[in-house]
């Protein structure tokens, strides 16, 4: 499956998404910061179908996944 | 009027900075509403910071800790721009469970109008604009604050500071 990234991140991995083999947010999150170099120094949200996702939730391959920096609307 | 009703799910976002033009359009269009008694408007500009150097480290430039360390090592850098980008999809989704949630906290309000600009906003130029009418001043009022708050917190909205110097940093509500 593919990550979406945004701001800072898409930045840091110089990309837009990323294919990612997580089968749960918590794997996503060891995964992206084993590929992303600085991100597991950086605050970030992980989003599923558009909601952001605080548990360590399954993913089985369909979703819709973000990887979310700080917000800064406005 | 369309644009009156709470739940119609409207594209918040434009391309560039909100012209002070638009937002009295905004208001001329309202003039037939003879039940609105009360306007509140918000309007965010973009603020050209500066930064005080206390630690000149050149060789230490970086932008993988946006927090500080380029804000120690710069020269007399300011804010030259914003430029913004979101994640249309989630915002849009979580705009609508914020309008109607600001409907049902105030059920008297007549509209509500929220835009916020993407791409390349300079200091001084306005980007974001949430705009609410009602028959009295406090639900309006009250209707704007919570809005604007909710936004700045919920909505996956990103802003990179464009510095003088051609460095950057990230922005941050948090």
């Amino acid at each position: 499956m593919k990550a979406l990234l945004f701001g800072m991140i898409a930045e840091k991995a110089n990309a837009s998404e990323i294919a990612v083999s997580a089968n749960t947010t918590h794997a996503l999150r060891l995964e992206l910061e084993q590929r992303i170099s600085g991100l597991d120094r950086l605050s970030y949200s992980i989003a599923v179908d558009r909601l952001i996702v605080h548990d360590d939730v399954p993913l089985i391959g369909n979703e819709e996944v973000a990887v979310l920096p700080p917000f800064a609307g406005g | 009027m369309s644009d009156v009703r709470p739940h119609k799910v409207k594209d918040i976002f434009v391309e560039g900075a909100i012209p002070p033009s638009f937002i009295a359009e905004s208001i001329a269009k309202h003039s037939t509403r003879t039940d609105i008694g009360a306007h509140e408007i918000f309007l965010g500009q973009v603020r050209g910071d500066s930064f005080v150097v206390s630690h000149p480290e050149p060789s230490r430039r970086t932008n993988h800790d946006p927090k500080n360390t380029l804000r120690q090592v710069h020269h007399d850098s300011r804010v030259t721009a914003i430029e913004y980008t979101t994640y249309r999809e989630m915002a849009m989704e979580r705009m609508t469970t914020l309008r109607e949630e600001a409907f049902t906290r105030w059920p008297t309000m007549t509209c509500l109008h929220v835009h916020h600009s993407l791409g390349t906003i300079k200091a001084g130029e306005l980007c974001f604009m949430v705009f609410a009418s009602a028959p009295h001043r406090q639900q309006a009022r009250e209707a704007v604050a919570w809005v604007v708050d909710a936004i700045k917190s919920e909505l996956p909205i990103f802003g990179k500071e464009v510095l003088s110097g051609g460095d950057h940093l990230w922005k941050s509500n948090s």
